[in-house]
């Protein structure tokens, strides 16, 4: 018999919702929420000895909190970490993902469960991620594959798609023997002899996001609205080493009591537009002069006193889906119900 | 009109000396007609330096790179830049291959890329595998930064017609007859004609490509002579993400049309190029899209082969230019290269067309790991990566020059590997 710790939000934990999202970590005794389903379906085989609960804006947005959390399953002598089902999730997936990356990286047995389609699910490295419902009408269903993947993982035996395992294959370069250019002949006489299209693609297509609009605010007289920009606007001379190019960092500079963005005071430094007009006014780029009249005008509540930034040229879709679950959970956190983002 | 040639004279080993000459494989760069080809009130000093396959040389900085080639006493290379327009083709085109010329230096926009002359990053830029004159230039005190870059870039082109002018009357290596066009009225035999259509970055000073001399930005698709490509009718100026361009030298060797010239009247029928800008905003590339499939059906392609420049807002030129072609009925093959992070899991594209067969010229976000080097050229550092530009260092393959070749130079690709399988990190290339 092994011994399986379990990570779970706030939320299952029965701990509280929204208001709850900054809670620090802290580790129960035994299962919890959806652990004592899964503790029955891992039967006597298996024993969840303990859950560790963290917030899900605290998990998504503070530095070093994976290690802390790694350290408190350890503490409680895990043998087996599942984190999750995180579902749809993205702040808890992310949570998820990383804590079953780290586990895995340390040499303790993990798995992570969550909706294919989690922005979070990029996170998890190496880790094997097990297939969730969209949400948490599909707990049983999701957790009867997940008790018996754990169950395997103990066996030391490798997950595979029958086990209900996801996340996308890896893309692996290598040298072939013909050109791109001659392959494309080879590829277009195959289209021309009747082949599908699909059929005779190098890079399978689909698995496109789409970003559902959020609800309108109701009050924007009332809101607090951040300003946000992936047009790698820094104070002048760059003190924090932005990249130009493949952000692998975001950056948050304060705002607070400036009524406009001097020229000369800041810059943009991406690589991925003719930077000069931004330079001489970077109120072009991010409109906080125009922002601070709305706010004397009473037309918004209030301007948020971070201004959140990253360089979006070359940045991977993976890289640009976790910056936007941490700065959803930094903005959250902050009370913020809106916010303006600027791209270039 | 005869069968345009490419006169082939093979180069196996370069070195200055007093005067420029050809002999035996060998090319000799007389170090003051390199003065002279670069001589311009924008330009304080040049200083050329050689670096050939094998050697433990990095060049940082790199900007536009030629093929040395020259029409002989007659003129006509590089049309619109240092030959008249629209001249009958046909004739003789001496090529120096297995030579480049390139300059490397700093110029505002320039996103900083590196060539190794040896080593893994070497397997992937087609400009490891050629011997380099490069070209280090300092600024004219006063000069602007749009003279100082179009004076690199005639100077670029003199030199490689000048170096080229050496070998015209040595016994060439090879001739090779390039096949032109049938047009849409002409016999095929049966056979498919197939096409290519040729985006053009098109962003403005830095980030631009001339054709004739002039920017495509603001042009419609149009119809070229390849054989017009070949002499030097396309120049580079676009200093993009580095993997992602295409110097001259590529459009010189144009990557499509050589591999459907070498199918022609086997199992197709080369049926054309169009060249077609990338404009910056929506209803710009809508419109070339749709000019662009119109055009290929009037001149009656069965097919396409669609090839882009530059990293995601190309990425939607390609697509929504294979969407149209496909809707017309004409299949289209596009190029892409992928972005699908540094562990290859990621999502492989950020814009692709609705359905359609694409060809991947590998993950940009791949990390490479190179070592140290004897010297560098076009730089004390490599600012990209912050470090000495001799240095051992891990980049992206997004950084190596031509590496992901969007015209389809290159043999780089990707291929999924299940989930089950530990993805690989680095040294698959």
């Amino acid at each position: 018999m092994m011994r399986v710790v379990h990570y779970i939000n706030q939320f299952y934990a029965g701990l509280g919702g929204e208001e709850a999202a900054g809670l620090s970590p802290r580790l129960l005794d035994g299962p919890a929420g959806p652990g004592r389903l899964l503790d029955q379906l891992l039967g006597d085989e298996h024993e969840v000895v303990a859950t560790v609960v963290c917030g899900d804006n605290h998990a998504a947005g503070t530095a070093g909190v994976t290690e802390e959390l790694l350290g408190m399953v350890r503490e409680a002598g895990a043998e087996l970490l599942l984190t999750g089902p995180a579902f749809g999730s993205g702040r808890y997936g992310m949570a998820c993902a990383r804590l079953a990356a780290a586990g895995t990286t340390a040499g303790l047995p993990s798995l992570a469960a969550m909706h294919p389609d989690n922005p979070g699910i990029g996170e998890a490295g190496t880790a094997p991620v097990i297939a969730a419902g969209a949400s948490a009408r599909k707990m049983r269903a999701s957790l009867q594959r997940v008790a018996p993947a754990l169950a395997k993982l103990a066996a030391g035996q490798a997950l595979t798609e029958q086990d209900g395992r996801v996340g996308r294959s890896a893309r692996l370069g290598r040298l072939v023997e013909h050109t791109a250019a001659q392959r494309a002949v080879e590829l277009v006489l195959r289209r021309l002899a009747g082949e599908d299209a699909d059929a005779v693609t190098e890079i399978p297509l689909g698995g496109f996001d789409s970003v559902e609009p959020a609800a309108p605010v109701e009050k924007v007289g009332a809101a607090s609205v951040a300003l946000l920009t992936e047009g790698a606007l820094v104070p002048a001379g760059n003190p924090d080493r932005l990249e130009s190019a493949r952000a692998t960092r975001w950056l948050r500079y304060s705002v607070d009591g400036l009524d406009t963005l001097a020229d000369g005071d800041w810059e943009s430094v991406d690589g991925g537009f003719a930077t000069t007009a931004a330079n001489a006014d970077p109120n072009r780029l991010v409109p906080l002069d125009a922002a601070r009249a709305l706010q004397r005008d009473g037309a918004v509540g209030g301007l948020h006193d971070e201004l959140l930034v990253t360089v979006g040229n070359g940045t991977s879709v993976v890289t640009a889906r976790r910056f936007g679950v941490e700065w959803a959970a930094r903005l959250r956190a902050a009370g913020v119900q809106a916010a303006i983002l600027t791209a270039t | 009109m005869p069968v345009p040639q490419r006169i082939v004279h093979e180069v196996n080993a370069v070195e200055f000396g007093e005067a420029t000459r050809y002999r035996q494989r060998r090319l000799v760069v007389g170090s003051d007609e390199v003065a002279a080809a670069f001589a311009d009130a924008a330009l304080a000093a040049v200083r050329p330096h050689l670096a050939s396959p094998a050697e433990r040389v990095r060049i940082v900085k790199p900007l536009d790179v030629v093929e040395p080639r020259s029409r002989g006493p007659e003129g006509g290379t590089f049309p619109g830049w240092l030959a008249p327009i629209n001249r009958s083709r046909g004739g003789q085109t001496h090529v120096l291959r297995g030579a480049a010329v390139l300059a490397a230096g700093y110029l505002p926009r320039n996103q900083e890329g590196l060539v190794d002359m040896s080593g893994p990053a070497a397997d992937l830029s087609p400009f490891s595998r050629t011997h380099n004159i490069v070209v280090e230039f300092d600024p004219a005190e006063d000069a602007s930064w749009a003279d100082v870059d179009a004076a690199v870039r005639r100077g670029l082109l003199r030199l490689a017609v000048h170096l080229a002018d050496a070998a015209v009357d040595a016994e060439p290596d090879a001739v090779e007859d390039l096949a032109q066009p049938h047009r849409a009225v002409d016999p095929t035999g049966g056979l498919p004609r197939v096409g290519a259509i040729t985006n053009l970055q098109t962003q403005g000073a830095f980030k631009d490509v001339f054709v004739y001399g002039r920017s495509m930005a603001g042009s419609l698709p149009t119809l070229i002579d390849p054989a017009e490509v070949d002499d030097g009718a396309v120049v580079s100026g676009q200093y993009g993400h580095p993997a992602l361009r295409n110097p001259t030298y590529v459009h010189q060797n144009h990557p499509v049309v050589a591999a459907l010239r070498a199918r022609d009247g086997d199992d197709l029928r080369f049926a054309g190029l169009v060249l077609c800008p990338e404009p910056v905003e929506q209803a710009g590339k809508e419109l070339m899209s749709e000019h662009a499939a119109w055009l290929c059906r009037a001149a009656g392609f069965d097919a396409v082969i669609v090839t882009k420049e530059g990293a995601g807002n190309a990425d939607n030129d390609l697509a929504l230019k294979v969407d149209a072609l496909e809707a017309a009925g004409v299949p289209a093959v596009p190029l892409y290269p992928e972005l699908s992070g540094p562990d290859g899991t990621g999502p492989p594209l950020v814009a692709g067309p609705r359905r359609g067969s694409l060809v991947s010229t590998g993950n940009y976000d791949q990390r490479v790991s190179l070592p140290a080097v004897e010297r560098a050229l076009g730089g004390p550092r490599l600012d990209v990566a912050d470090v000495e530009a001799t240095a051992a260092v891990e980049v992206p393959v997004a950084t190596i020059l031509g590496a992901l070749s969007p015209l389809g130079a290159g043999r780089f690709t990707c291929r999924s590997t299940p989930p089950q399988e530990e993805p690989v990190q680095e040294g698959a290339a």
